[in-house]
């Protein structure tokens, strides 16, 4: 699903968010309409999450991307109202979070919001089963239902036969998928990942990217995702939000973000990525409908089709989601990309 | 001793004794025990001569002195050692209340004074006379206190003017207290097995005396004169120029004992034993290792007569 | 150039040092300058705390009521509802089912057999871990019958059983409270502080008043002794709870209700048997100062026997409580592990899945039904119990006609080089000067409010009319603490460089702390006398521990990083120790330090009873007074010299810990 191009509706949004650490940080943000960083200085306050506002859609995959310590987990805990914000507004179906009262907010979690956490967070008196039951339990739905959604789900993340394990019987990619269908059992409409792969071997961590894709693909949740790891993000969202000291630097496609970077700092991030990992067809495409032979997909990634089109003597045809031809591209094109000389900056 | 009441409790027919007192409360009289000998089968032949007239007796672990909180409120109903020694200034404190009431005398007579291993007597050859102290006091020493004599007295609880004695008497020793009485007896057995100097506080009814050969040393006897007046005695000076007072063991009840069980408090009143019995007693239990309960049988049989009848009475 | 840290650092120890020699010369001074308030407080100024308090407790036991209910009614209903259970497990393990009293008492049901009992705990030892537990503490339980200790045994046990849920309890919701209300912590926290301080004997009386003599009074001292540990734990274990976890519960709708018990309190559950276990020791500590008020039980086989100076049968009793500990221990060690494990479900009938339930069951009916006809079901014979007590006693003879005038030369040697001159300096030191000193310490350690706590705390001493005394106390504490430290290091040291050591000196220490001081305390007043010497190894042996504990805990856990960053840079192995192991485990060893402390103040009691004359003597002649407000100010002044050192000892750990970059 890789809709930038269309507009649907916000699934979760918020404006003007902050929280800040220190003594009456409350009172000092009534008092202050967009305080600076060296305002919060002097008043002895520490900005985890200053002024962000976002709208993330419908079944779209949202990557919050930045380094430890820029705020994105507190970000999305704010979000969540895991932490209080200190000021702002999360709109959440449209229902304002940080007005909702306890007991709203324990339905909410309950049946619309399901989260994956860094280091798994299992429950280690507790088996692969009993684990993913327990948000059921939770809600005391009746055994038998709770149990026979939870073999659902386990079988969903690939872990028949695991059921009676538990968690520190398995390896670190065999828990986070107990995390993953733990969080996927209530169904919920809104997914957090708290940088779920982080913890996890190189290789395991690619596999489960995967995964996460094809899961994603039947599911269609709106996912906000986590990551410091910017290849990570390129590879997995629709759409990227870069922090820095509690700020949203920029918000983008991986395209956009690759081909124009907001600040040098994203700039950085952005400068080892290779370009046909990142740029799709539509971005090289010349208008001219001249191409020949089998079309390639306009919101392809370069690097899966680059094989493709060099192998073709002929410029390929590119079509859009309906199928409609929109235009064509060529190997010289592609070549250039893949080698980084192209005329992309 | 101790009874789990299952259900209800059963009634059943008096035996022959118990008859005479039908009226009286069938709830246990409950009696203290401490940690020593002597006072346990005191209390242990008390407790069976009352089973036999057909009571029901308790026992309960309590502390010497802690006890009284109990007799007082009526936890507790019987102590059957208070040392007028030891004890007097609570039991006065605690009949002052009104909610305690001295039973009177065990037949017991306490007896506290300095003592020494009859080895002690070779080389110090006046005693058990006082004044043989005056000139072999060093004899009495260790490297701590020499040229000092080294007597241990009791606990600072005990009180007993030691301090006091030592100086109106003018010998040449120094008191050094002991915390409890098993490191007072520690002291004494340490001592006598290496046949060393020692001069300590013995009191009886004890297992002490019939343990190790010695005697008391034969001070001045004790009036109430002497502690109080500095002119009556050896020193016309300085008051405590004599030995210290004997007094009774005393029995101590809670005040409502007498209500709820008139005839039991008539046997209390009337129980008596003397020194001789309670050694001897005491010395099969902690010398040649006796059961407690044995030699409490020992004396219900060899005295039936005499506790049939107090019940009686 | 010195900073100005440093410069404070060294006016400090100058002060220290110059306090030192005026407290060595203190007396001389007082005399030369006619001020003899300046070392001994004037009594003009004495507050009489302790008559108010007696007074305050008086009318807290006699008056106080809410409406018809008075506060003796609640504190009984309270000994009634301890009793319940109490009597139950006592007559099933040691006293039997009587109907009936006194002459007309009808014997229901025995009590359980000690072959029964025996069974269960090996399947316990069984089911929880493996045979080698099982072995273990069947010999434990063996050892108990063999050695003739088996009935007192059941008693204490009984009385452990309840105590040790309700400690174990009751310290759970306290702390599960104090975790969810940062104010329930700021309030409990000094409360926990007085708890563990006080000794035990300064409250005897009011509780005795309070829940009646018996064995519940008994159970309730245990109780308000063995709970603090498990709050604090409880609150740190929650504390320490992942805050993924948190989050994770939080997410997915818990009520509070559900976040604290189904995933709090089980993913700390492994912290949480650390202080279950504690509670379990502390209550086994416990044993002989209940058995002063009412618990009977092993407790009372020991002062019993040494009363009649029987040495060897009070060891005896001592080592049934040791062997009892670690029974106990090991088994709820072993539990706790157990309960992390969920069996695979396993089919069959009911007798087949509880194989070791239905065999004890068994055993059960069978020495119960059979017991009447052969009473060696039922109770284990006298006459095939062993005893050692005439070879202990024998020992102690050995030693004490051998080798008493060696001993006696030691002992003088400690008394004049290291004993008397420290309790010169304490006495010497004008109490103006000490309350100042202490404040500065404090200020310097840990800011103001440390040194306002200081100042409070040490004035409050001097104006209780308890200042002599109280430096008496610190003395002997001091001196055995020095000594205990300069003994455990090391110990602690090698235990954790050298593993089959390790296991020794870890057995040496378990025994030292479980064994009733009181069983060695008399031997060792046969071999050095009455007297502070004697005091002070009592002392000793008890602090022992935690110096040793700490020290090899020190050592062990520092970083392997850094040890191959000092090996491959050339260190031997002592320098490897000097410059690297001992650095960075002072943090560590200064918390053992701090327990040390604590250890060797609550032994001031039980030191009392060989003689000393400090705030431990203060509440042993207040108890045998039955005088409430005293031995409370006496214990309260315990306390603070208890909390002051506490205080100080933690800041400078903490300051430590900063500096070497293991805490911000």
């Amino acid at each position: 699903m890789r809709s930038s191009s269309m507009k649907p509706k916000a699934k979760l949004s918020c404006s003007d968010v902050w929280k800040l650490y220190g003594a009456d940080s409350e009172t000092f943000l009534k008092n202050r309409a967009s305080p600076g960083g060296e305002d919060l200085e002097r008043a002895g306050l520490v900005g985890a999450v200053r002024n962000v506002s976002l709208d993330i859609s419908e079944g779209e995959i949202f990557v919050i991307m930045g380094l430890s310590g820029s705020g994105k987990s507190t970000l999305v805990r704010c979000l969540s109202r895991l932490i209080e914000p200190t000021g702002g507004e999360v709109l959440f179906d449209g229902v304002d979070l940080l007005r909702a009262s306890e007991r709203e907010l324990i339905e909410i979690r309950r049946h619309k919001m399901g989260m994956v956490f860094q280091h798994f967070a299992l429950l280690p008196h507790l088996s692969v089963l009993q684990n993913v039951m327990f948000p059921l339990t939770v809600q005391a739905v009746g055994k038998v239902e709770a149990e026979e959604k939870a073999r659902d789900v386990v079988e969903l993340v690939g872990l028949k036969g695991r059921e009676g394990n538990f968690p520190r019987e398995l390896s670190g990619g065999q828990q986070q998928r107990v995390g993953i269908a733990r969080s996927l059992v209530t169904e919920p409409d809104l997914w957090f990942l708290d940088e779920p792969f982080s913890a996890l071997d190189p290789l395991i961590r690619r596999e489960m990217q995967d995964e996460f894709l094809s899961l994603q693909a039947r599911l269609h949740k709106t996912i906000v995702f986590i990551t410091h790891d910017f290849d990570e993000a390129v590879r997995l969202a629709d759409r990227i939000a870069i922090m820095k000291d509690g700020e949203v630097i920029q918000i983008a496609t991986p395209e956009v973000l690759v081909m124009n970077p907001a600040t040098d700092y994203v700039a950085e991030f952005t400068r080892h990525i290779p370009r046909s990992k990142v740029l799709t067809v539509a971005g090289l495409m010349k208008p001219e409908l001249k191409g020949k032979g089998v079309p390639v997909a306009a919101s392809d990634r370069i690097s899966n089709v680059a094989k493709h089109i060099i192998a073709s003597d002929e410029p390929l045809p590119v079509a859009d989601e309906t199928g409609r031809i929109i235009g064509s591209v060529d190997r010289v094109t592609v070549a250039g990309t893949l080698f980084e000389s192209g005329k992309t900056q | 001793m101790r009874t789990a009441r299952l259900g209800a409790l059963t009634l059943s027919l008096m035996t022959s004794v118990s008859m005479a007192w039908a009226v009286e409360s069938t709830d246990p009289i409950k009696l203290t025990l401490h940690d020593w000998s002597g006072q346990l089968i005191n209390t242990k032949i008390m407790g069976n001569i009352l089973k036999e007239a057909g009571y029901n007796v308790e026992y309960v672990q309590a502390d010497y002195i802690a006890q009284f909180a109990g007799l007082k409120n009526g936890d507790l109903h019987l102590a059957m050692e208070i040392w007028e020694t030891t004890g007097r200034e609570a039991l006065d404190e605690a009949t002052g209340t009104g909610k305690v009431v001295n039973v009177g005398e065990t037949g017991l007579m306490a007896i506290e004074e300095w003592w020494y291993p009859s080895y002690m007597k070779d080389r110090c050859p006046g005693l058990p006379n006082w004044e043989a102290l005056k000139d072999c006091a060093e004899e009495f020493s260790t490297a701590e206190t020499a040229p000092y004599g080294r007597y241990v007295g009791g606990p600072v609880t005990w009180g007993g003017f030691d301090e006091e004695r030592v100086e109106a008497l003018e010998l040449d020793f120094e008191v050094v207290h002991a915390g409890t009485d098993a490191a007072l007896f520690a002291e004494l057995e340490s001592a006598y097995q290496r046949e060393d100097p020692i001069m300590l506080w013995v009191y009886v009814p004890h297992w002490a005396p019939a343990k190790y050969d010695g005697e008391f040393v034969e001070f001045p006897p004790y009036s109430a004169e002497c502690y109080a007046d500095p002119s009556v005695g050896v020193n016309p000076d300085l008051a405590y120029d004599c030995g210290k007072p004997r007094g009774p063991i005393w029995k101590a009840a809670w005040s409502g004992l007498k209500e709820k069980w008139p005839g039991a408090y008539d046997v209390i009143e009337a129980y008596n034993i003397s020194n001789e019995e309670m050694s001897a007693m005491v010395g099969k239990v902690d010398l040649e290792g006796v059961d407690i309960d044995t030699v409490v049988a020992d004396w219900m049989k060899t005295n039936k007569d005499r506790w049939s009848g107090w019940i009686t009475q | 150039m010195k900073t100005r840290g440093e410069r404070q650092t060294l006016f400090v120890w100058m002060l220290i040092i110059a306090t030192i020699i005026i407290g060595y010369y203190g007396r001389d001074l007082a005399k030369l300058l006619d001020a003899r308030w300046l070392i001994k407080f004037p009594s003009a100024w004495v507050i009489r705390f302790n008559v108010e308090i007696s007074a305050a407790m008086k009318w807290l036991v006699e008056d106080a009521a809410i409406g018809p209910i008075s506060f003796t009614d609640v504190t009984r209903g309270i000994a009634w509802l301890i009793e319940q259970p109490y009597q139950l497990s006592l007559a099933l393990l040691a006293d039997g089912f009587i109907v009936g009293q006194g002459a007309e008492a009808v014997p229901v049901l025995p009590a359980i057999s000690w072959i029964v009992v025996t069974t269960a705990v090996i399947a316990l030892g069984q089911y929880c871990r493996d045979w080698g537990l099982a072995a273990l503490v069947g010999a434990c339980f063996l050892y108990l019958a063999v050695f003739g200790q088996w009935d007192s045994a059941m008693v204490t046990l009984a009385s452990v059983i309840i105590a040790v849920p309700i400690g174990a309890g009751g310290g759970l919701l306290l702390g599960i409270w104090a975790y969810r209300h940062p104010v329930g912590e700021r309030i409990l926290s000094p409360i926990l502080d007085l708890m563990q301080t006080i000794p035990i004997f300064a409250y005897l009386v009011p509780i005795l008043f309070m829940f009646g003599f018996g064995p519940v009074s008994a159970l309730v001292a245990t109780i308000i002794y063995a709970t603090p540990p498990m709050v604090r734990i409880t609150t740190l274990a929650l504390k320490s709870v992942d805050p993924e976890i948190l989050d994770f519960g939080r997410m997915v709708g818990t009520t509070r209700r559900q976040l604290t018990w189904r995933v709090l309190v089980p993913s700390s559950s492994q912290t949480l048997m650390v202080g279950v276990n504690q509670v379990i020791m502390l209550t086994l500590n416990m044993v002989i100062i209940a058995s002063m008020i009412g618990a009977g039980g092993l407790g009372f086989d020991v002062l019993a026997a040494l009363r009649r100076l029987d040495i060897g049968a009070g060891f005896e009793a001592g080592i049934a409580i040791v062997v009892l500990a670690i029974a106990v221990d090991r088994l709820s060690q072993a539990f706790a592990e157990r309960i992390g494990h969920i069996d695979r479900p396993v089919t069959g009938s009911w007798v087949s899945r509880h194989k070791r339930t239905t065999l004890v069951g068994v055993l059960l009916l069978l020495t119960w039904v059979l017991g009447q006809f052969s009473p060696l079901l039922l109770k284990y014979p006298e006459s095939q119990t062993i005893t050692t007590g005439v070879f202990w006693n024998d020992t102690v003879k050995y030693l004490n006609v051998n080798y008493f005038d060696a001993l006696e030369a030691l002992k003088i040697f400690f008394l004049t080089w290291f004993l008397l001159p420290i309790k010169k300096v304490m006495l010497g030191i004008p109490w103006p000067l000490a309350i100042v000193l202490l404040s500065l310490l404090g200020w310097r350690a840990g800011g103001w409010k440390l040194a306002l706590l200081c100042l409070g705390l040490s004035g409050l001493i001097a104006v209780s009319g308890l200042w002599a005394k109280a430096m008496v106390t610190v003395y002997l504490c001091g001196a055995s603490v020095i000594l205990a430290t300069v003994i455990g290091i090391p110990l602690g040291v090698l235990a954790a460089l050298n593993r089959h050591a390790g296991t020794a000196i870890n057995l040496f220490i378990d025994t030292l702390q479980t064994l009733p001081s009181f069983v060695y305390l008399i031997p060792v007043v046969m071999l050095f006398r009455v007297g502070d010497f004697t005091a002070m190894i009592a002392i000793v042996l008890y602090a022992l521990a935690p110096a040793v504990r700490y020290a090899a805990h020190g050592v062990r856990s520092v970083s392997k990083d850094l040890i191959e960053a000092g090996q491959v840079s050339g260190c031997t192995r002592w320098q490897l120790l000097r410059h690297i192991r001992l650095p960075m485990a002072l943090p560590q060893i200064l918390l053992g330090l701090n327990q040390t402390i604590m250890l060797a103040l609550s032994m001031l009691v039980i030191t009392a009873l060989v003689g000393t004359r400090d705030l431990g003597q203060e509440v042993y002649i207040a108890l045998t007074k039955a005088d409430t407000g005293r031995g409370l100010v006496a214990g309260l002044a315990i306390a603070f010299i208890a909390i002051i050192a506490d205080r100080l000892l933690k800041a400078g750990a903490r300051n430590a810990r900063i500096r070497f970059g293991l805490e911000s």
